[in-house]
């Protein structure tokens, strides 16, 4: 929903570091998104493009890596993964008591600069 | 050359809600992150409790896309107040609080509400230094919303149920709502009212004095 104010966001961090570094060029960023982020990978990476502009990332390409989102159930005690954006219920037992234990992710992984 | 940067995206918004936090403590003001759909009667609640005589001293920042028409409800009942205008983000993050910080006196306060912008999604995924979060549903929107909508169910620590006075007209099964949204969070705190009649507002503003700390004559 908000994948423009999460792409401003990561353009900051990743200008500050790339002038920190010592370096004036972003070539490649790789990012992680969790399935329960609420982010969708298609319309960060339309946002990004839209706004790299003139900054340090105006050419860089943005390479997305999913992560499913995983649980513990309290109930039953199992570990779980899932492709879906949201798990509502333990698909082992049906119990609706469970941790997230991933799938929620935000991440800057690393860059290419020169 | 590769150049490892390993930060959360979202970690700049945390920081500075971890600043708004101190600021927070330091005044000793509890401050409540107030989330609902559009409509569902945020700003109704504040002005119901504003009115009633609790002698909480309370302060308000309103957060809508555009407009100050909630401000202007508020500040009629002589609450402190300020207005933030999004232009159009579709929730408030913790550097907008930052920024209106000093236009609220903090210290003279016992609670500071945050109302949110009106969005079941993207409040919840926000810090902005709060000590807790609180939604509100109202009954008109329908028994599916927990499950539908679980992020936000999940991190607050109480549902005000609004609207109840409409119950006779809906076919809305209330027991559905309380039953998934305290699966999907045990902890829960539920409160039904209507800020049309005004009734169940004693339970929650009771409430807000035991979890502030702040209902208690102070010796
Ligand atoms: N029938 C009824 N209407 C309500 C109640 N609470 C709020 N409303 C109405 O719902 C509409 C939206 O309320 P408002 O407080 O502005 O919602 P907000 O957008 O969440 O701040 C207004 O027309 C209110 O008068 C209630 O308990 N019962
Ligand atoms: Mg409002
Ligand atoms: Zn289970
Ligand atoms: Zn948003």
């Amino acid at each position: 929903m908000h994948e423009v104010s999460i792409a401003l966001s990561l353009i900051d961090i990743i200008t500050a570091q790339c002038r920190k570094e010592g370096y004036g060029r972003i070539e490649a960023v790789r990012v992680r998104i969790g399935r329960a982020s609420g982010i969708m990978p298609d319309a960060l990476a339309f946002a990004f493009d839209a706004i790299k502009g003139d900054s340090m990332a105006s050419g860089a390409v943005m390479e997305i890596e999913e992560v499913s989102l995983t649980g513990r159930c309290r109930d039953c005690g199992v570990e779980f993964t899932s492709d879906e954006e949201y798990v509502l219920a333990c698909p082992a037992c049906g119990g609706a008591s469970f941790v997230m234990t991933g799938g929620r992710e935000l991440d800057i992984i690393d860059m290419e600069v020169s | 050359m590769k150049v490892k940067v390993a930060t959360k995206i979202l970690e700049a918004n945390d920081r500075i809600a971890l600043d708004n936090r101190r600021l927070f403590d330091q005044a000793g003001v509890f401050v409540i992150n107030l989330m609902s759909g559009p409509g569902a009667g945020k700003t109704s609640l504040l002005e119901r409790t504003l009115a009633q005589a609790t002698g909480l001293k309370i302060g308000v920042i309103e957060g809508d896309i555009a407009g100050t028409d909630d401000a202007e409800r508020v500040e009629r009942l002589g609450a402190p107040v300020v207005q933030i205008n999004t232009g159009g983000a579709c929730h408030l993050d913790a550097n907008m609080i930052f920024e209106v910080l000093d236009d609220m006196p903090l210290n003279s306060l016992d609670i500071l509400f945050i109302e949110n912008v009106g969005n079941l999604v993207c409040p919840a995924e926000f810090r902005v230094g709060e000590d807790m979060k609180v939604m509100l549903l109202s009954i008109a929107e329908g028994h599916d919303k927990p499950l539908k909508y679980p992020l936000m169910f999940q991190e607050s620590s109480a549902l005000v149920l609004n609207k109840i006075d409409l119950a006779p007209y809906t076919d809305v099964d209330m027991e559905k709502i309380r039953r998934d949204a305290l699966s999907l969070n045990p902890g829960l705190k539920i409160f039904e009212v209507s800020c049309r009649t005004g009734e169940g507002i004693e339970g929650w503003t009771g409430w807000l004095k035991e979890v502030s700390g702040k209902g208690f004559p102070q010796p």
